[in-house]
């Protein structure tokens, strides 16, 4: 929370940005109730609440929102959404700002190595491959992070011996071809919608 | 030739108010209720806001307003089934459902004694229990006493009926129809608290400590389930601290899209109660806004001036409970702090909004309803009024009927040109 | 009418094992010589009934007095046509369920009961309706805004005669001057086309008579017969009418006091209502506009009350500003966002359409450039902010009715005389010359203002009640209100006229007392001027003339009593409720000797609350003291001095008063009945206490129709002071 003494400005240029996005228009329609805040599971480890980052969002403080973890440890679990009373379909705006912050380049978070890790499997394979997606997440992070991945190695060995991750990849799925075609054009499609 | 009578459709305030004012211009009026007495929602209310005054004494005036008024005819345990005709003549068949008890009954309460079977009180949201024959409340207008054909066991029992000296109890009575000739009908058939069970995150019905505004209204009233002391339900115990929680349903597209437009005058109104049997008690309000439109601004001000309440910007998320020592925990953003918190309280009031009864049973003829099941518009000489139209306090429900009365009227003069 | 008396002991609902009915009905027969006098174990059943019918036909009975149950239960068994006097004598719920069976106490209770009721008889006689001469049925709105329009159509709608007066040259007020209005009907989210050209023109095909640039110079008369006088460009012209909706409006707050929200210092703050006019100049060209809230609204300094309307007026502006230009950034600064009930739909229709909704208090407007910066404390964001780069501040300046700007009337000075005496008296009423109506009215020109100017009704039942009968205020003048709710108002107020139109031509009282047909009448002979009934009457019936002679109008009249009581000569009498009848009363009560050792407690109760909550304890067989004898009054404000006289005279040990609340939240519904009670007993305790007698043995307390679990106690504790003060010392020279 800002307590210092010079006044927040407020700029509706970001706001309009967002309210862009394909879910974006719901958050102008927040009436900063606050239910989201208490609905989330993940509540306690979030540095904002939804509501303060639809309010944050509304009165322009693009940094504060793009550098807030609050999307990327949304967990989809719905209940937000579906206790929202105004209609706001958080998750998907959640959605929405995770893209926008990768777009723009406030892909700090570790969150957002894991979604470009876990989608590169999935459009490369077809299917999601564990090991894949955890080496590929820790080599974008970089070395630090491969160090931090030895300290995990026991989780790894366990999940290893619960058959809980394979050790080799699994077949790349039938029609490989085909997907990377429904996803080419779902992907033009976005872009002839965004304008 | 047009009807010159108007038929009212419910005995609530907004019936009541509807049909005395046109009888009093000289309209002949028919009230049908589906309750055993007249008074509707109001008669439950233990104070208005915001003078914190008794709604009997009102009622108590409109009743004496129908006593003295021979062209007011009323029914009770009446409803309609359809309706006919047009503007300035309609045909309505009214069915009247049994009473078990007949106009002989006194009030003498001799049946009460010798009744063997108990029925929840649904008067007090049922919060104790009457017996199978009963009197529906103190106030109750007309003052006759009632059968629960639900609880009660019946012809082969027959005890109240041995027990009334007056030939009073039928428990042979079957329901009946009747025609009546109008000119034009108002429907005003209210309102129904928002079930809140709906609300699975708030606790109600799971947790006793979690009631609803209006089960806060009997626990307040002398004449409710605790003689007006303001209890915790599990336990019976006294109370050192009460959360209401605003918008309970209201202002919800999940659940009742509108503003109730009373909850945050009534729980403020609440406060009162608790501060007045309880001088130390916490009192907390979450909230969204508070809507004290208009003069109703003074009783906020008193409210918070007066009753050292502790308004909390964050509508409540979730209600939880101690299983220890029945304390609610209730969650919410602190949006001035900018931090949630869990607050403990002995007793937590869910402010439960209006769902109008026209969501529930239509009117039986052409009518609109807009989005949250209010009327929008019906067939000329029909005309909806007080918590059919919208959701309102008394005061404006009163206001709206008095109008209402001058269109029904209208329709009648029109339908005689 | 020769009165045939004809008395009818009900010894059902356990009467019959409480009381021992012959002894009653030797008070009937013997002491009161009553020609007809039965009992029955079922009165209100068909064969009771016809009892009664068979004595009215055959014996002639028309004074029938019930000795059974309250009045408040079988009002309409014991009913047998308007030419019978029929009283109802409480021996079930005031005696056999609140008293013990089979005692002493309560067969004399009952026996006085029954004495009470037929002593009553001998000065109660059946009402001649008042009569209006030249009744007029004409409706007269005074103000020809949306209120006003709307309540002249409609009362011409229900085939009334209507004038409308609008001092304006054209009609249609303050909403005739918007570029749109908000949403009136379902889905509660389009803006809609401003309804004033329909309306006014709805208002002339119906045959409105209309004056335009006119006040009203003079109201004189009363219901049924208001003679006004008109003002139009300074020539008069009358017109007689009925009666009267006030629908004058309200003004904006004057923005000239909210410099500290930059209104004068910056060309480009404006207010709610130049709005409009900008925009409907087509002048509005903005690309970021704010509006602020509460701007004089809920502020001690400035209006403590909300305006009810400018939060949706406020978005309906916003909608504006991106109406014309959609690229628009517009911000609402708010406390609380009061769209209640289905204007939600609204609230989320300007949110969908962008416009920036801000809680916090706007601290300061500055201008930069020529364009407008706000810093405010934003309370969600926790702490200060900054906007800058407006070209528009819109401040939602609430609302002021039109009834409260003038001077307020000063009481005339009192002459030297009454000065000295320094009698205690109630407050008059605030009066304010707003020149809306010019009431010829002794009591001042135009209706009472109640708090902030506003002349409302004050009772939540009763939105409509005022205390000037027949003159009913409607839409912002009566409280501040939105455009729906005036809608309604002004149908609903169209009615309250109508219906006092139709009460006052067949000579009856409107609400409360409503078809009532007594009306107070004067024995002038024995008036003195003491203007005590002019100034007391809470509705303003009662005018004088330059002797200081009472007026009395009796259309104006509620029929509350007052005046009755108020009169020390005991000259006001109705043909049903008078002085000597409640003395009598009194006096018929047997008050036993000091050595019984049976003290006399004498209520005088309110029927409207007091009396059911006294029948409610008696539903709920709660006992109470024996020694109470209940006389039901009219209300407090009828109570007059003499009968505490009698009282006491009598040997009676105390009289207690029952009366409604009274201060800020009075529950009156006579307005000032039970303060006045309590004022005129302050003024006896003198009388009292020169005849040794202790002023505390006469007391007056508050009880409301729900109190009937308290009034066991409030008789018992009285009785107990009572007793410490012992009997009342007149009581053995009777």
């Amino acid at each position: 929370m800002e307590q210092n003494n010079k006044p927040v400005k407020y700029d509706l240029n970001f706001a309009r940005e967002i309210y862009n996005l394909e879910n974006g228009s719901y958050i102008k329609q927040c009436m900063q109730c606050g239910m989201c805040a208490i609905s989330c599971a993940t509540r306690e480890i979030m540095d904002y609440s939804p509501r303060r980052l639809f309010n944050l969002i509304k009165l322009g403080k693009k940094d504060e929102v793009m550098q807030a973890n609050t999307m990327w440890n949304c967990t989809s679990c719905c209940t937000c959404k579906a206790r929202c009373p105004r209609g706001v379909p958080i998750i998907d705006v959640m959605h929405d700002l995770k893209k926008y912050a990768i777009q723009n380049g406030y892909a700090d978070y570790p969150q957002a190595a894991f979604y470009k890790a876990f989608w590169a499997e999935v459009a490369g394979r077809g299917k999601v491959f564990e090991g894949g997606v955890t080496a590929r997440y820790y080599l974008l992070r970089g070395l630090d992070e491969v160090k931090k991945a030895m300290a995990m190695k026991d989780v790894g060995l366990k999940m290893l011996k619960h058959k809980r991750m394979p050790l080799f990849p699994p077949k790349k799925i039938k029609g490989l071809g085909n997907l990377k075609k429904i996803i080419k054009k779902a992907q033009e499609i976005e872009r002839r919608e965004a304008r | 030739m047009a009807n010159k009578s108007i038929l009212v459709v419910g005995g609530g305030i907004s019936g009541l108010t509807a049909a005395v004012e046109a009888a009093e211009v000289g309209n002949e009026v028919f009230i049908i209720e589906k309750n055993p007495y007249l008074g509707g929602r109001v008669s439950q209310l233990n104070q208005y806001f915001p003078k914190l005054c008794p709604p009997n004494c009102g009622l108590e005036i409109n009743f004496q307003r129908i006593r003295k008024n021979p062209k007011i005819n009323f029914f009770t345990m009446a409803e309609v089934e359809s309706i006919s005709g047009q503007e300035g003549n309609f045909e309505v068949t009214v069915k009247i459902n049994p009473r078990y008890v007949n106009e002989k009954c006194t009030a003498c309460g001799k049946c009460v004694e010798a009744c063997p079977a108990e029925r929840a009180n649904t008067f007090n949201y049922g919060m104790d229990k009457t017996k199978a024959v009963y009197l529906p409340h103190e106030f109750a207008f007309p003052m006759k006493y009632a059968i629960d054909d639900q609880a009660c066991k019946g012809a082969g029992c027959g005890k109240c009926a041995e027990a009334c000296e007056y030939g009073a109890i039928e428990l042979g009575m079957q329901a009946k129809t009747m025609k009546l000739n109008v000119g034009s009908i108002i429907w005003a058939t209210g309102w129904t608290p928002y079930d809140a069970g709906k609300l699975s995150y708030y606790g109600f019905g799971r947790y006793d400590n979690v009631i609803t505004n209006v089960m806060m209204e009997r626990l307040a009233a002398y004449n409710g389930p605790t003689k007006g002391k303001i209890v915790r339900p599990s336990d019976g115990k006294e109370i050192k601290s009460v959360a209401f929680i605003q918008c309970a349903g209201s202002r919800d597209e999940n659940h009742l899209k509108a503003c109730s437009n009373v909850c945050c005058l009534a729980s403020l109104k609440h406060a009162t109660y608790i501060r007045e049997q309880y001088p130390d008690a916490e009192i907390c309000i979450y909230y969204i806004d508070i809507r004290a439109r208009g003069k109703y601004e003074d009783f906020f001000t008193k409210v918070q001036e007066e009753a050292n309440i502790t308004l909390i910007k964050g509508k409540a998320g979730e209600v939880k409970q101690d299983p220890e020592t029945n304390q609610l925990i209730v969650i919410a953003e602190d949006q001035i702090e900018q931090k949630v918190i869990e607050k403990k309280f002995d007793l937590v009031v869910l402010a439960t909004g209006m769902a109008p009864n026209t969501s529930m049973a239509q009117i039986p003829c052409e009518a609109a309803y807009d989005e949250d099941g209010f009327v929008a518009a019906a067939a000329p000489g029909i005309y909806a009024t007080g918590c059919t139209k919208s959701p309102l306090d008394v005061a404006s429900a009163v206001r709206d009927a008095t109008a209402t009365a001058l269109k029904a009227i209208q329709s009648t003069v029109r339908g005689q040109q | 009418m020769e009165k045939k008396i004809a008395v009818y002991i009900c010894t059902g609902c356990g009467i019959g094992e409480a009381l021992d009915i012959d002894a009653l009905s030797k008070v009937a027969t013997g002491e009161y010589k009553a020609p007809i006098c039965k009992q029955h174990g079922f009165l209100c059943g068909q064969e009771g009934v016809e009892l009664i019918k068979n004595d009215i036909e055959a014996e002639g009975a028309n004074t029938i007095v019930i000795a059974g149950c309250s009045s408040r239960v079988n009002y309409d068994v014991f009913s047998f046509g308007p030419d019978k006097i029929v009283e109802r004598c409480n021996l079930r719920e005031q005696v056999a369920w609140c008293h013990p069976a089979g005692d002493e106490d309560t067969q004399m209770l009952a026996e006085d009961y029954l004495r009470m009721t037929l002593a009553k008889l001998k000065n109660l006689n059946l009402p001649e309706p008042y009569q209006v001469e030249n009744m007029s049925k004409t409706v007269l709105v005074v103000g020809g805004g949306f209120t006003g329009l709307t309540a002249a159509l409609e009362s011409a709608k229900a085939g009334y005669q209507t004038v409308l007066v609008e001092k304006e040259a054209t009609l249609g007020g303050y909403v005739g001057k918007m570029y749109k209005q908000v949403p009136m009907k379902a889905p509660f989210t389009e803006l809609e086309e401003n309804g004033i050209p329909a309306l006014i023109k709805a208002v002339e095909d119906a045959g409105v008579k209309v004056y335009t640039s006119a006040t009203l110079e003079k109201t004189a008369g009363a219901p049924g017969m208001f003679d006004v006088t008109i003002n139009q460009n300074g020539s008069t012209v009358e017109e007689r009418v009925g009666a009267i909706v006030l629908a004058t409006g309200a003004k904006p707050y004057d923005a000239d006091k909210l410099g500290h929200l930059g209104y004068g210092k910056y060309e480009n703050v404006i207010t709610q209502a130049q709005f409009e006019e900008m925009a409907v100049a087509g002048k509005l060209e903005a690309s970021k506009v704010a509006f602020i809230q509460c701007a004089g609204s809920r502020d001690k300094e400035h209006l403590p009350y909300c305006s009810a309307a400018c939060c949706i007026e406020s978005m309906k502006q916003a909608l504006i500003v991106k109406e014309k230009n959609p690229e628009a950034n517009v911000y609402i600064y708010f406390k609380d966002i009061r769209s209640n009930g289905q204007y939600e739909h609204f609230y989320k229709k300007a949110q969908q359409e962008g416009v920036i909704f801000i809680k916090g208090d706007v601290t300061e407007i500055a201008e930069n450039d020529g364009t407008l910066t706000i810093t405010a404390d934003d309370h969600t964001m926790g702490t200060q902010s900054e906007a800058d780069e407006f070209d528009l501040v819109v401040l939602a300046n609430g609302m002021v009715p039109s009834a409260a700007l003038g001077d307020v009337v000063e009481e005339p000075a009192q002459d030297e005389a009454a000065a000295a005496a320094e009698e205690p008296k109630a407050q008059a009423p605030t009066i304010i010359k707003a020149n809306l109506l010019n009431l010829a009215y002794r009591q001042g020109p135009e209706l009472p203002a109640l708090k902030y100017g506003f002349p409302d009704s004050h009772y939540i039942c009763f939105p409509y009640e005022t205390r000037r009968t027949g003159i009913y205020a409607a839409g912002v003048v009566r409280a501040p209100m939105d455009m729906l709710y005036a809608q309604e108002d002004a149908v609903g107020a169209a009615l309250k006229a109508i219906q006092c139109i139709e009460a006052t031509a067949v000579g009856q009282a409107v609400h409360p007392r409503s078809g009532d047909m007594s009306f107070p009448e004067f024995n002038m002979t024995r008036c003195t001027q003491c203007k005590r009934c002019t100034e007391e009457c809470p509705f303003g019936a009662i005018n004088e003339d330059e002797k200081a002679n009472p007026l009395p109008n009796p259309s104006r009249c509620r029929r509350c009593g007052t005046c009755m009581g108020a009169c020390p000569e005991r000259i006001i009498s109705f043909k049903n409720y008078s002085v000597p009848m409640i003395g009598n009363m009194v006096k018929a009560i047997e008050v036993p000797e000091e050595a019984d050792e049976k003290p006399r407690i004498l209520v005088f109760a309110c029927e409207n609350d007091a009396i059911p909550a006294l029948d409610m304890a008696g539903l709920n067989h709660l006992e109470y003291n024996p020694w109470v004898r209940i006389i039901p009054v009219r209300c407090l404000g009828s109570l007059n001095l003499v009968w505490i006289n009698d009282a006491m005279a009598k040997g009676f040990d105390g009289v207690l008063l029952m009366g409604c609340k009274h201060g800020d939240d009075y529950q009156c519904h006579f307005m000032k009945g039970s303060e006045l009670a309590e004022i005129r007993l302050s003024k006896i305790s003198e009388t009292l206490n020169r005849l040794g007698l202790e002023s505390e043995r006469v007391r007056a307390t508050t009880v409301n129709i729900m109190d009937y679990d308290k009034i066991p106690a409030m008789l018992d504790e009285f009785a107990a002071e009572l007793e410490e003060l012992g009997p009342n010392p007149m009581k053995d020279f009777q």
